[in-house]
């Protein structure tokens, strides 16, 4: 359900207003609004306000990357000193600036050294390769050497290298070649310093590519550049090391700190948004905002216990505001309230309509049951529930699911005895298990009626709930009553053509819809009728609960067949079982999204609406209220020195 | 009526629609799959508008259903 709004104003001295958003925040119970009467102009930020928060937003931007680099996972909001000084405030700023610099510094240093080893590794085999052979470069003290990589069908071109050496300068030069596991070749060339001008051309027109010795291990040759690489390739490791440590360091002494300045930051960025939404005149604020009917005693009585009566609330009248401007608050019982997960995922419906949570904790489950309607897929599903249960913690969206997953795999299970299924039919071959309502596999028709007749009822209830929720627009009501009455007579009528209602019923149904139809007409207009259609069409859309369930118990009946129909007995059970999970994964899966959708489209369709503002009272920061709560960011100068 | 004809009137009942909603779930798959990576909030409506033309061929199922049985 919605919980009831009151709207209060608050009224006082206008040099009282920070101490009285101060004792705001800390009751945490005012969803603030911008008083609407027109002689008030809004307490805007001075110059000096508007300055303090580009650098307390700035810091905080700091504090975040920070803590971001440092890995600090979110455990809640820190607490912050009762009053944080400006002396705090500038102190944070100049950590935040510092931490995050040295975070970052630390950042590009791992990320150069993982680099810089990922490049020697790359060259590795290359360099164990050319190691041996670059033991023999000493014996020639005037000699060039030129390393060369052979790729692929390259390598098999070797003799043609040599001999095209040896015509351009005869025997002054020795080759030296070694695989490599990647199953390039390595060639190291040593010529004379007289040839070797006449090589580097002859290596230039074959296009024989040299590999080309990093600078920052000491230049021209391999021989001096590869011990270092070797060398630097054992110190690396133990420089990433330090850089670890030092990062682990840096959290360990300021993470505590950096989470009391970011909730300390944050209040008091929101206490300085909160300022623009209060009115004032020349000597008096005032501030408006709404508060649960339930909670408006202890704001009362929090504000008195401060200011006595300096500050005085009243409460504005009902006939006042609009029911459409009060933040909603979803408020129901333990076992409901999982499913506000499913409800949230449309916009929160408008303050003074109807929440549906309460149906869809009843219909949702149902529906899913009946679609999968398996006991031993519905125990499979409890199994995987309680197991979800237990690796989640309160309050998450994992634990809602485990909740919402029970009563579902409850309906699964009645709906599993109700149409005598366990693993299809494995219930009847081995237990006996007879259907208490009908068998799937074969009475389809049943099925299909049965479930038209849930959808028949699913958006009569729908319509019902509109025409209460439009009670204060008696015309809009009237139309929907008259729909849902429309509704009701199409379906005895056909029922009474069809012989399953007596005869007598048809023609004063038939009657009672002529009479009906201009009546829907003049209340709701002339897409009256074809809203109407919508309607019906809408309750035949429930066949997919039978469609789905036939489906499931079909798969499950050829997945126990493969016993058997293979040859070996030992592969037709891995076949069979390979099946069953195929199928409970698409049960898993598809009846989740045919249920969501009958109540999205069909259901919500007739009454929900949409666009209500979420209750968010302005407060003290915590995590879970920061992803709701904007804080406004302007970019500026991130150094607090030059800031300052 | 031909056990034959009612035969393949059933499989065109699921055929023509699985084709139908195949065709439309290809449209819209991409277009919702790119919405999404610009705006993940669409994620419900991703659900409702790749489920809508599945509409077509649970209806078509139906059909068949309703054609086999009264048929055969």
């Amino acid at each position: 359900m919605i919980i009831e709004m009151s709207k209060l104003r608050i009224l006082g001295a206008r040099e009282r207003l920070e101490d009285v958003l101060r004792v705001l925040q800390d009751l945490n119970l005012l969803h603030l609004s911008a008083p609407e009467a027109i002689p008030l102009s809004h307490a805007d930020l001075t110059t000096g306000q508007e300055r303090e928060r580009r650098h307390l937003q700035a810091a905080l931007d700091n504090i975040e990357q920070a803590l971001d680099a440092l890995g600090v996972r979110d455990t809640g909001a820190a607490a912050a000193p009762a009053t944080a000084t400006a002396a705090d405030l500038i102190r944070w700023a100049r950590l935040g600036w510092r931490v995050r610099r040295e975070t970052e510094r630390l950042s590009a240093q791992a990320a150069a050294l993982d680099e810089e080893r990922a490049l020697i590794m790359k060259y590795q085999h290359f360099f164990s390769a050319f190691r041996a052979l670059l033991e023999s470069e000493s014996r020639w003290p005037n000699a060039t050497a030129y390393h060369v990589l052979l790729r692929g069908r390259e390598a098999g071109t070797l003799p043609q290298l040599r001999a095209g050496l040896a015509a351009a300068i005869g025997e002054e030069f020795q080759l030296f070649s070694q695989p490599l596991p990647s199953g390039e070749l390595a060639v190291l060339i040593v010529v004379s310093a007289q040839a070797a001008g006449r090589v580097e051309r002859l290596l230039a027109e074959a296009r024989v590519e040299e590999i080309p010795v990093p600078a920052a291990y000491g230049g021209k040759s391999l021989t001096t550049a590869i011990p270092r690489m070797l060398e630097r390739l054992g110190n690396i490791p133990r420089e990433l090391r330090d850089v670890r440590q030092r990062r682990q360091t840096l959290a360990r002494t300021h993470t505590a700190e950096l989470r009391r300045a970011r909730t300390a930051l944050y209040d008091r960025l929101q206490a300085l948004a909160a300022l623009p939404l209060s009115g004032v005149t020349a000597r008096a604020f005032v501030l408006e905002g709404w508060v649960p009917a339930g909670a408006r005693r202890d704001l009362e009585g929090g504000l008195h216990a401060a200011f006595g009566e300096d500050v005085v609330v009243s409460e504005v009248s009902k006939e006042e505001w609009e029911s459409e401007q009060a933040p909603v608050v979803l408020a129901n019982p333990r076992l409901l309230r999982p499913f506000e997960t499913i409800v949230g995922l449309m916009p929160l419906p408008r303050y003074g309509s109807i929440d549906p949570t309460p149906f869809v904790a009843v219909f949702f489950p149902a529906f899913f049951g009946l679609m999968v309607g398996d006991v031993g897929y519905g125990l499979i599903l409890a199994a995987l529930g309680l197991l979800l249960h237990a690796r989640s913690k309160p309050g998450t969206t994992l634990r809602n699911v485990s909740e919402i997953i029970g009563p579902c795999a409850l309906f699964t299970i009645l709906a599993g005895f109700l149409f005598g299924e366990l693993f299809g039919d494995l219930g009847l071959r081995w237990f006996g298990l007879r259907p208490l309502l009908f068998n799937r596999e074969e009475a389809l028709i049943p099925f299909l009626l049965l479930a038209v007749a849930i959808g028949a009822v699913h958006v009569l209830l729908g319509l019902v709930l509109g025409a209460v929720s439009a009670r204060r627009h008696p015309r809009q009501a009237a139309g929907r009553g008259v729909s849902a009455a429309m509704v009701v007579l199409v379906i005895v009528a056909l029922l009474a053509a069809v012989d399953v209602l007596p005869g007598a019923f048809f023609t004063p149904a038939v009657i009672a819809l002529l009479v009906a139809f201009p009546v829907l007409i003049v209340l709701e207009g002339l897409v009256a009728p074809i809203e109407l259609l919508t309607t019906l069409g809408n309750i035949l859309s429930y066949a997919r609960i039978m469609a789905l369930g036939v489906a499931s118990v079909m798969m499950a009946v050829v997945a126990n067949k493969m016993v058997g129909a293979i040859g070996s007995v030992v592969v037709g059970i891995l076949f069979a079982l390979l099946f069953h999970l195929v199928n409970f994964a698409i049960a898993a899966f598809s009846p989740t999204i045919h249920a969501l959708r009958l109540h999205y489209v069909e259901f919500f369709g007739k009454f929900f609406s949409p666009g209500g503002v979420r209750y968010q009272p302005f407060g003290h920061w915590t995590r879970a209220n920061s992803r709701t709560r904007a804080v406004p960011s302007t970019p500026t100068p991130r150094n607090p020195r030059q800031a300052a | 009526m031909s056990p034959v004809l009612i035969t393949l009137a059933a499989a065109l009942a699921v055929a023509i629609p699985a084709l139908a909603t195949a065709w439309a779930q290809s449209r819209i798959g991409p277009a919702i799959a790119a919405s999404m990576a610009e705006k993940p909030e669409l994620s419900t409506t991703a659900v409702l508008l790749v489920a809508i033309p599945e509409t077509m061929v649970i209806l078509g199922f139906v059909v068949a259903v309703v054609i086999l049985v009264r048929g055969g």
